[in-house]
């Protein structure tokens, strides 16, 4: 999915994170995270992950974790790039 | 844990209210600012125990009552501001704290961009927005001595192309900066648009749109004030610092030009500033940038200035215009406003 606007998702709360996705020529990915050192390799990975599997090539993505679970991370992240792109969902490549 | 309820006011009308946001904003030693377009206060037991303003896209005024403080409520209170801003289509957020408390923002995602130990700091919502910007312009890098002007162009008139004349002497190449904040009479395209012609024939000379980080709203609210009486020095030494540590590093910037200021309070007073803030070897560790001041041209017993054509324009003296601004000024004055033979 191509990235055409700005979008916010999720909260600044404990246990949640903050996405924000900007347009931008190339995939360019910052984590601000609370538990950075203990998980940052796993939560980059998710991050990752969940970025390949929507096709998201372009963008500048920011994210301030609060210390979420990998499955808020994957919810927030799908969210963001929903809001942050024009291209129709495929929702079974969602789930 | 506490919860407090969030409401969000554009214009308070109600007083009580207003002296309760007041007196937190003492509690903390801050005084409420005049120009926010919205304050978001966080409510506990129907008291007001902490609030956030908004000006444009420029948060001030945070404060959390402190027997509230140390309960994340900075978190909520900042996320609610986010969203808001978000919702009014504003995504470059900056904020201004106290040096003390840049730890709670940096927990909200602010990174800080300038600091005055002791006094301020300026943050902004994202980790690359100005090295981003650095990255733009370091394209644009030349070698040589390079020197700036930084000019809002309201419009360019022959004053500010005397200006560009005898500093594109000086120097091998020189950057011109147009402000690119919308708060003047001319829109910052067509500001641009008139500088770049204007100069077209000085080879040495590029013409840059300014950004956010140059005498913007953020980094110089008070340029934009309607009255001129208040000269924040703080915020004019942050658009300054700002100026030092990054934009002029960027394009190796070792003059900054500037033309005498007669007038205005605001520009006189930045002027001197620039002097303090970018040549003092003591106020930062990045390298000097000699200010040169050029007098003014005039034309009539008076200096030619953005302000002068203005009021003649307002006075629709437009002849009196005509000499005091460059051909391509007059061109898109003439194709602009209803011009009669006089």
């Amino acid at each position: 999915m191509k990235i055409t606007q700005t979008a916010l998702a999720g909260t600044l709360e404990s246990s949640d994170l903050l996405v924000k996705i900007e347009p931008s020529e190339q995939l360019e990915i910052v984590i601000n995270s609370d538990v950075n050192k203990q998980f940052g390799k796993q939560i980059r990975h998710v991050v990752e992950s969940t970025l390949a599997s929507l096709n998201v090539n372009n963008g500048l993505i920011i994210i301030d974790d609060k210390g979420a679970l990998d499955c808020v991370i994957t919810a927030r992240i799908q969210s963001a790039v929903l809001r942050a792109s024009k291209d129709k969902a495929q929702w079974s490549e969602l789930l | 844990m506490i919860e407090p309820t969030f409401k969000t006011f554009s214009g308070i009308n109600d007083q009580v209210v207003l002296d309760s946001i007041k007196n937190l904003l003492q509690s903390v030693n801050l005084n409420l600012d005049p120009n926010l377009d919205h304050i978001i206060v966080g409510i506990v037991e129907k008291e007001i125990i902490a609030c956030a303003g908004l000006d444009h896209n420029v948060i001030k005024c945070v404060a959390v009552h402190p027997n509230y403080q140390g309960s994340n409520i900075t978190l909520s209170l900042i996320n609610q501001v986010l969203e808001l801003a978000h919702d009014k289509g504003l995504h470059h957020l900056f904020l201004y704290t106290k040096p003390e408390n840049v730890h709670l923002f940096k927990a909200c995602g602010f990174y800080p961009i300038a600091q005055l130990p002791g006094i301020i700091t300026l943050m902004e919502n994202t980790p690359v927005g100005i090295s981003h910007y650095c990255n733009t312009l370091v394209k644009q890098k030349k070698s040589g001595t390079c020197g700036a002007i930084v000019m809002n162009a309201n419009p360019f008139t022959s004053g500010h192309l005397y200006l560009a004349e005898q500093a594109a002497k000086k120097v091998d190449w020189l950057y011109i900066f147009v402000v690119s904040e919308d708060a003047s009479l001319f829109s910052s395209e067509v500001r641009y648009k008139l500088v770049k012609e204007g100069v077209s024939h000085l080879k040495n000379v590029i013409v840059l749109p300014g950004s956010a980080y140059i005498i913007s709203k953020a980094t110089f609210p008070s340029y934009f004030l309607k009255e001129q009486t208040l000269i924040e020095q703080s915020y004019m030494a942050i658009d300054l610092l700002i100026f030092r540590q990054y934009i002029a590093p960027a394009l190796s910037i070792s003059k900054r030009f500037v033309g005498t200021e007669p007038y205005s309070e605001v520009t006189n007073a930045y002027n001197q500033a620039m002097k303090e803030w970018l040549q003092s070897e003591d106020k930062s560790t990045s390298p000097t940038i000699t200010v040169i001041e050029i007098a003014r041209v005039t034309h009539d017993d008076d200096v030619i200035s953005a302000s002068r054509v203005r009021s003649l324009l307002m006075q629709k003296k437009y002849q009196q215009v005509h000499a005091l601004v460059p051909p391509s000024t007059w061109a898109y004055i003439e194709q602009h406003y209803a011009i009669k033979n006089q």
